[in-house]
Formats: C-alpha cells, sequence, structure tokens
C-alpha cells in the first residue's frame, strides 16, 4: 500500500564509515522496501586530471584514489603501463608487490572486522581488533616508508627492497596476526551477540550475486568462486599458492567468514613470498612513453576486482584512462540487500551493518575544483590562491 | 587460458559476426579487444552474454575520441577479458542500453551518460549519479572541450 510508506533519507553522512553518499530508503513501518542511491560526494575529477599529467605522475594520483586501498590502484595502473609497453618486470619486483598487496588486504580486512564489529555495538571487537591492526600498519611502514600512501609501485617494478632483519620482522608479526584472527574466528562463531546481529540479515543469492555482477567478498559471501587472484593471475599470484575463499550463507555472517579466512590466507601468502623470493633486481627501466594502443589491468583489491583501462597515444600522457574501483561494482548489491521481499525482511537497525558489509569505500568510487553556481546557471573555475582570497574575505 | 582459447573466442565470434565485426585482436594473454558496427552493437552484446558466457561484466569505459565517442563494455568469463567497442556519433550520442543483458550495467551506463553524455536508449533509470542536480546541463567533463583546472606551477618563494 502506497500511502502507508515513507521516505528516509540516510547520509551524505554515512551511517556507518565516515564518507559521503546518499540513500533515500522507503519504509512501510519498519520495513525497508525500496532504496535510492546517490553518490558523487567525493567525485575530485582523478580520470580526468590524469589526462593532463604524465605517466610518472599519474602513479602517485592512482595512490591517492583510495586510502585503505592505495597499492591496488598503483599496482593496477603500474601493470597497466608495463602492459601496454609490452615489457616484463623482475620476477623479484613481482613478488614483492604480491607482498605489499597481501599485508593490504590484512590491514583493510581487520580495519573492517573493527567496524563491523563497532556498527553492531561490539566495541570490544573493535578495539582488539584494530590494536591487532597497527602491527601490520607498522610492518608496512617499515617495508615502504609509508603507513597509508606507500608509493612503492613504480612503472617497471617498486622502488625498494626488502632485506633479511626486515622479512624476519614481517614473519614474526604474520605469526601474531594468524594467532590472533584465528582467536577471532573462534571467538566470533561462539559469541551469540555478534551471530544474532548478522545472521540472515544482508541476505545476497547468488544468482543476484551473478545477475548484479557483484565482486570481492561480497560475491565470494554468496557463493561465487570469483577471484581475480585466481582465474587472471597478475603479478606471481600465479606461483603463490592459495585457497579461494568462499561461503554459500549469502549474509552478512557469511561476508565476515570470508574476510577473516582471507586474512589467514593472505598471512600464508606473505610468508610463502617472503620464502620464495628470487634474488635479482627491484626494477627496470622502461620507457617514458607508451605507443599507441589500449591495455586492460585487473587485480584483486581487498574489496574485490578493480578494473583499469588505458588508452594511450603515443605521447608520455594517457589519452584516456578509465578506473573502476570494487564499490561502485558492489553498490547495485548492498540496494538488493536492503530491500525487503516474500518472506525476507528487511528493519531500518540493519541498514548500517548491510551497508558496511560490502566495505564500501566511496573514496574511490567517486573520482573536479570547478565551481558552478545553479542561480545564475554560471561555472567559473579558480586557483588555489583565488580559494584561499575568498575565503578570507569577511 | 591458453591462446587456442583466445583465438577460439575470437574465431566463433567472426564466423558468427563476420563483417559487422570490424576488429578483432588479442593483445596479451586473456585480454581481448573487437570493434563491432553500432548496428550490430546489441546483437553481439546479446550473444556474447547468452550464448558465450561472459556474464560478468567488470565495467564501461565512455570515451571522447574527438570525432565522436567510444563506448566500450568490458566483460569477462574464467579470467579472460572482452572488451566489445562502438562508436557513437557526436551529433547523436545514442546507443542501445544492455541493462536487460546485464542488470549489472545500471550504474555504469549513468556514469557514462553523466560523465561522458551518451545517451543509453531503454535504460530503466538515466537520472544524474554522480554530477550534482545543479551541473549545468549538456556539461560533460570527460569531453575533451571541457578543460580541467589546471594546478599552478610550483615555485621558489
Amino acid at each position: 500500500m502506497a500511502f502507508s510508506t515513507f521516505e528516509v533519507p540516510v547520509g551524505p553522512q554515512h551511517p556507518a564509515l565516515k564518507e559521503p553518499e546518499n540513500f533515500t530508503f522507503t519504509v512501510d513501518g519498519e520495513h525497508v522496501v525500496g532504496v535510492k542511491l546517490r553518490i558523487g560526494y567525493n567525485h575530485r575529477g582523478i580520470e580526468k586530471a590524469a589526462e593532463s599529467r604524465t605517466y610518472i605522475q599519474n602513479l602517485y594520483l592512482m595512490e591517492r584514489i583510495c586510502g585503505i586501498c592505495s597499492v591496488a590502484h598503483t599496482t593496477t595502473y603500474a601493470q597497466n603501463v608495463e602492459y601496454a609497453l609490452g615489457k616484463e618486470i623482475p620476477r623479484r619486483a613481482e613478488y614483492y608487490r604480491v607482498i605489499i598487496y597481501e599485508l593490504n588486504r590484512i590491514h583493510s580486512h581487520l580495519l573492517w572486522l573493527g567496524v563491523a564489529g563497532h556498527e553492531i555495538g561490539f566495541d570490544t571487537l573493535f578495539m582488539y581488533v584494530w590494536r591487532d591492526r597497527e602491527r601490520v600498519m607498522d610492518i608496512l611502514e617499515m617495508l615502504t616508508g609509508n603507513r597509508v600512501t606507500y608509493a612503492i609501485n613504480t612503472i617497471g617494478g617498486v622502488r625498494r627492497d626488502i632485506t633479511p632483519e626486515m622479512a624476519d620482522k614481517v614473519r614474526k608479526s604474520m605469526d601474531l596476526v594468524e594467532q590472533r584472527v584465528t582467536y577471532y574466528k573462534k571467538a566470533a562463531a561462539a559469541e551469540p551477540t555478534l551471530l544474532t546481529r548478522v545472521k540472515g540479515v544482508g541476505i545476497l543469492r547468488t544468482e543476484d550475486a551473478r545477475r548484479l555482477c557483484a565482486v570481492g567478498p561480497t560475491t565470494r559471501a554468496s557463493g561465487v568462486k570469483f577471484d581475480v587472484r585466481a582465474e587472471d593471475p597478475y603479478a606471481a599470484y600465479d606461483e603463490v599458492p592459495f585457497n579461494l575463499v568462499s561461503y554459500d550463507l549469502c549474509d552478512v555472517l557469511s561476508r565476515i567468514l570470508v574476510r577473516v579466512d582471507e586474512t589467514l590466507e593472505s598471512a600464508r601468502i606473505v610468508k610463502y613470498c617472503l620464502d620464495h623470493m628470487p634474488s635479482g633486481p627491484v626494477r627496470v627501466k622502461l620507457p617514458r612513453t607508451v605507443p599507441p594502443g589500449e591495455s586492460v589491468s585487473r587485480t584483486e583489491a581487498p574489496r574485490g576486482e578493480v578494473i583499469h583501462y588505458l588508452r594511450a597515444n603515443g605521447t608520455d600522457k594517457p589519452e584516456r584512462y578509465k578506473v573502476r574501483s570494487p564499490t561502485l561494482g558492489n553498490l547495485p548489491s548492498v540496494c538488493e540487500m536492503l530491500t525487503s521481499k516474500g518472506d525476507y525482511v528487511v528493519r531500518i537497525a540493519d541498514i548500517p551493518i548491510a551497508l558496511a558489509s560490502i566495505d564500501p569505500c566511496f573514496s574511490c568510487t567517486d573520482r573536479a575544483a570547478h565551481f558552478v553556481d545553479p542561480s545564475r546557471g554560471k561555472e567559473w573555475s579558480w586557483t588555489f590562491e583565488q580559494i584561499r582570497k575568498y575565503a578570507r574575505k569577511d | 587460458m591458453s591462446k587456442p582459447t583466445e583465438q577460439a573466442i575470437l574465431d566463433e565470434l567472426r564466423t558468427q559476426f563476420q563483417q559487422e565485426l570490424l576488429e578483432a585482436k588479442v593483445t596479451r594473454d586473456r585480454r581481448i579487444f573487437i570493434e563491432v558496427s553500432p548496428r550490430a552493437y546489441k546483437p553481439v552484446m546479446d550473444y556474447i552474454v547468452r550464448t558465450m558466457g561472459f556474464t560478468h561484466l567488470s565495467t564501461m569505459t565512455g570515451l571522447d575520441s574527438t570525432e565522436g565517442f567510444e563506448i566500450m563494455p568490458h566483460l569477462s568469463r574464467g579470467g579472460a577479458v572482452l572488451t566489445v567497442k562502438v562508436r557513437v556519433a557526436r551529433d547523436n550520442p545514442m546507443v542501445e542500453t544492455i541493462t536487460d543483458l546485464i542488470p549489472g550495467a545500471t550504474l555504469y551506463e549513468r556514469e557514462i551518460h553523466d560523465l561522458v553524455g551518451v545517451v543509453f536508449r531503454g535504460h530503466p533509470n538515466l537520472e544524474r549519479l554522480i554530477l550534482y542536480e545543479g551541473w549545468p546541463e549538456g556539461v560533460h567533463p570527460l569531453r575533451k572541450e571541457y578543460k580541467a583546472v589546471q594546478p599552478e606551477p610550483l615555485r621558489r618563494v
């Protein structure tokens, strides 16, 4: 009955994460029956900006697409340019990329697990998990020099090498991560507070996950075995053994289990890579201009498949650079999860955890300083200096 | 997936669509690029998705090539990525939607509609997705005529 429904706007201040987007929920009493979505609050025009920068400058632009999976975008980008140049990079560099990539996945999944705990009012879990995540952040800082924007990838390899002492420290931390995560897994499976909040919540059926082209842990938690690392191996993934984690409970619990198991897998991958890294150089010098052509590069970021498309025109700047981050791929799925149908009921209180369960990252989803005055139909651009002057005006 | 499989995919498309297939190439392992004529776009997509089983749409790229626009869905099956290119005229930028074949294309088509200004015929809801409501009509940031703000050059102080 249409007259009994009501529209509840949620956002642009996100109920789950500290990033802006807007959902309009149609509710019938306590039940969510429809959802409309609005993104773009974080759009920074990175694809456009990439066209006016050189391939080397773009490396640093790509790093800033996302603060959590920064290495996912630089790896995909560097790879894409290497593909377009038709050049191979040293094997050691490929192994090193896998190590940083997996450490990034561990920190991202632990971050998410903490946030998920917080969303359901289980802040003890949040505190514990984030303490352990700090260890991984320290390791990343030791290896790359940075906690967030690692700046480790370059076109033609990686910018630093790893010493045996560093490797030992990484191994120790991975042992700790494995031990802690195993404990959380055991604790979570027996914790009624957690189970009642996540079981049967945010259902995404297998056929819907396929139909809506979901990616990453979201699709793997719905029983679809889709992982770029396994089916389209890049860097050193063709040599690194790992288990593709998949659960078919199709709910938030399933997504927690996938991420917890993946964290354990990642810790093992890091240790395997440290033991099997070939010696040799970590980078080669590649030309600064890319011959005309096109290329597609994919990687499996913590949130799912990242795909970049490059059209080169023979200069040192790309003709067009397209970026698709995993969250955009998962948004149709989250709308599906948040719509009641038949026996499946979505309550308003389930919104935050269901939204958080795809691990949304809106920074990478939205990618101008351009000003538009809608009342006068006018548009203009300002330099940074002009903005500063404007801000100083009383 | 090895080379013969990629070749097999190309051969199958060539026999099925012959001269409608304007270009077809394999650039490296698991990377296939084809170009189709605008009138064959929908039938080719239908065949690729329903018969050949490329059911996962990774994304769609919209590109301004100055003479016109190019729309490129990137599909995948078992690790192979198939990029289908279709050219769209500049004076009448319109192409058939593929949301009926792949519901996952909804947001990607809306994104291109916003940023490149190509209209997808038959799309269930082509509302703005990224640009805000007050953004002037007909201004599309990813078109070449749109100039992005250049950062000020660094200078010694």
